[in-house]
């Protein structure tokens, strides 16, 4: 089977003044169509720059990251905007939900980006919000929503171009247990329904009960990768 | 991202900071406002005077002199180019040249130019000025076909007077008009009276002149007059009707075209008086018998100046068409109205800086939105052209509201100018003009100013990281 993702010896380093800071470091892994994989590891172990790496907001000092054949290395900005765009799908720890800025209005600013045209941005914004439980809170604010509410318009939004993988950095983080089981419930719905998803967490439970594979991450590089299930199971 | 969704999103971002928004817009509305009303002071001072040339149909008059002066040359201060063609013999000015000049194409009138100084006496009181001679035909034209009171003279020959309205000032008449009822305190101490103009048509007037008195010339041995009071001049007094009295000028004209009075040609050669016509004469005395002293032709339309003024000037004659002038009054006003300009685009950069300021704080304050539209699949273009509709936003309202303020700005200072300047005229002067195209070029150029305000602003949302963003607070 084709790899959706594949990253290839892939570097990262901050340099903060003549510190230099190897956030990922040789990094290899690949990943399939309609997986869930888990990534794991400490606070400061490069998960959340690997996730910026593969959403294309950050790019690598070296290596290759392929998707669909693409390689993002190679891209320019706006290529990288379209990217972002129709390839990737961002969820964040702290939702990254614009706060002057409706439920409705969140999701259909990523539609916008798509190029969709009034009447259709809204149909989809609202079929995106019903599809997370959310099409009677569709005009709140995300101050007027719990943090668990505003996860799941951040996955509708996240899901509104289509994209081919879902990148989740630490979605539970915020969230008290309950509300963080029902977010990865969701994920593993979407999941059954053919979204591939790259999960970035702490919870490592959560992490094992959703994912197909658990890849552990150490010092930017991976050092343990355990398959839970096969593609074909569902967690 | 489609352009209605480009506006929403910048519509609403200004939306959100009312206030500042409103202050910056403020800066722009200003600015603008400056702008148009200084910029259509210059328009309406250059309306003003060329309409008013047009009205006393100036640019179809030419003043035509057997010498050798080039006026043109004598206004840009070439004196010795001027005092050189002097000495030139000049061709005679005669009656035949000038029905030479009729049988031009365009040329409707030609006659000599008489003006001579009179004393003028009218109901006691008594005024110098310089009187023209013009035949009755001219009352077929502007300003002369339309009269304040009476009409033109019908005949040459007739003892008729048209009088205007500086003289009945200095004869202390006061004409009755719409403001004026009633006369002043100060009115009544220099015996001014209050007259209807209608009401003054037929009224005797004296014209006085001067002849040379032979008699006290022979009391004088050598005919000296050195170390003696008494004149060698006695007056004439020429009885005149009243024929008509000419319109106020709205203050932009010549003098020579509202001042003074005209009696018919014929009746001003046959006046007896001390013999000159004009300056000309004066210059070119030793010719004077030999002709007039200048003329004046006048064309039916303005396009026949200069084929006219040719075909005069290649018969040896000097040609002087306030045409010539009018390229060099443009010049003039195009500079006068450009440092008006100057001033309100500097109330308008003021404005731009104002913009700029408030944009940078936007993006300080939208880091974070700013990379979350990253995050999101936003092109460093889109960002920019977000930023861009909200700078063209700021220039578009300010613009608009700015030349609301302009007008209402140059409705109030034509007003108070009015009233103040024209207070006893029977007649409003617009000081501003705004025409169509300064309307759409200050709501254009508040547009650009801001957009080019906007570019610093913009090129920096576009380059914000978005990794560094989604951190921001």
């Amino acid at each position: 089977m084709k790899h959706l993702l594949k990253i290839q010896n892939c570097y990262r380093i901050y340099f903060k003044g003549t510190i230099q800071i190897q956030a990922v470091r040789n990094l290899s892994f690949s990943m399939r169509s309609g997986e869930l994989v888990s990534i794991i590891g400490r606070s400061g172990s490069g998960k959340s720059t690997l996730l910026n790496l593969i959403g294309g907001l950050d790019t690598p000092n070296q290596g290759h990251i392929w998707i669909q054949d693409k390689d993002l290395t190679r891209m320019n900005r706006t290529e990288l905007a379209r990217h972002r765009r129709y390839m990737v799908g961002m969820i964040f720890q702290s939702f990254n939900l614009i706060p002057s800025r409706t439920a409705l209005e969140n999701v259909s600013l990523a539609l916008a980006f798509g190029g969709k045209g009034r009447s259709e941005r809204e149909q989809t914004a609202i079929r995106l919000l019903d599809s997370v439980g959310l099409k009677d809170r569709m005009n709140h604010s995300p101050g007027e929503l719990s943090g668990g509410e505003c996860q799941r318009v951040a996955i509708a939004r996240a899901l509104a171009n289509r994209p081919l993988l879902l990148l989740a950095d630490e979605p539970t983080g915020n969230l008290d247990s309950k509300t963080a089981e029902d977010i990865l419930d969701l994920l593993r719905k979407l999941n059954r329904k053919g979204v591939s998803i790259l999960m970035v967490t702490h919870d490592q439970l959560g992490a094992e009960r959703i994912s197909h594979r658990r890849l552990q991450l150490m010092d930017g590089t991976i050092i343990k990768e355990e398959q839970l299930r096969s593609l074909h199971e569902t967690g | 991202m489609k352009p209605d969704e480009l506006t929403r999103i910048a519509l609403g971002n200004l939306w959100r900071t009312k206030l500042r928004t409103f202050l910056t817009t403020l800066g722009v509305i200003i600015g603008i406002g400056a702008l148009v009303s200084m910029v259509s002071f210059g328009i309406g001072m250059q309306k003003n005077v060329t309409a008013a040339f047009y009205e006393n149909d100036l640019f179809t008059s030419m003043l035509v002199s057997p010498q050798q002066i080039d006026v043109n040359k004598a206004i840009s201060g070439d004196m010795e180019g001027m005092v050189n063609a002097l000495y030139e013999p000049p061709p005679p000015l005669v009656d035949s040249t000038l029905s030479c000049f009729q049988t031009f194409s365009g040329v409707v009138i030609s006659f000599p130019e008489i003006r001579f100084p009179v004393k003028i006496r009218f109901a006691g009181n008594e005024t110098r000025i310089n009187i023209r001679a013009m035949p009755a035909s001219m009352g077929q034209y502007k300003p002369f076909n339309d009269l304040l009171a009476g009409s033109f003279f019908k005949s040459d020959s007739q003892n008729t007077i048209i009088l205007s309205q500086n003289i009945l000032k200095d004869l202390n008449v006061k004409l009755k008009n719409r403001h004026i009822h009633h006369l002043t305190l100060e009115d009544s101490l220099k015996s001014t009276v209050l007259i209807e103009a209608d009401s003054m048509i037929g009224d005797s007037l004296d014209v006085i002149t001067s002849v040379v008195d032979v008699t006290k010339m022979t009391g004088f041995p050598g005919f000296s007059i050195k170390g003696h009071r008494r004149m060698l001049f006695k007056e004439i007094i020429n009885p005149f009707q009243i024929g008509g009295i000419q319109k106020a000028g709205s203050g932009f004209e010549a003098p020579s075209m509202i001042s003074g009075a005209i009696i018919p040609i014929q009746t001003a050669e046959m006046l007896p008086r001390v013999g000159f016509n004009n300056i000309w004469d004066v210059l070119g005395g030793k010719h004077d018998h030999e002709g007039y002293g200048s003329a004046i032709v006048r064309v039916k339309h303005i396009d026949h100046v200069k084929a006219v003024q040719d075909s005069i000037e290649s018969m040896g004659y000097s040609v002087f068409s306030i045409m010539d002038q009018l390229s060099e009054m443009k010049k003039g006003f195009l500079i006068f109205d450009m440092g008006l300009g100057a001033i309100g685009t500097i109330a308008l950069i003021v404005a731009a800086l104002g913009i700029i300021n408030t944009m940078v704080m936007s993006i300080l304050e939208r880091t974070r939105e700013i990379g979350i539209m990253k995050a999101i699949g936003g092109s460093e273009g889109e960002i920019r052209t977000i930023f861009f509709v909200e700078a063209g936003m700021i220039g578009l309202i300010g613009g608009i509201f700015g030349l609301l303020l302009g007008w209402l700005v140059t409705k109030i200072a034509n007003a108070v100018a009015n009233m103040i300047f024209l207070k006893e005229m029977d007649f409003s002067v617009n000081f501003f003009h705004i025409p169509f195209w300064l309307i759409l070029s200050a709501i254009a150029f508040s547009i650009g100013i801001s957009l080019l305000a906007g570019i610093y602003p913009a090129a920096r949302a576009a380059a914000v990281n978005p990794v560094e963003a989604l951190r921001h607070d």
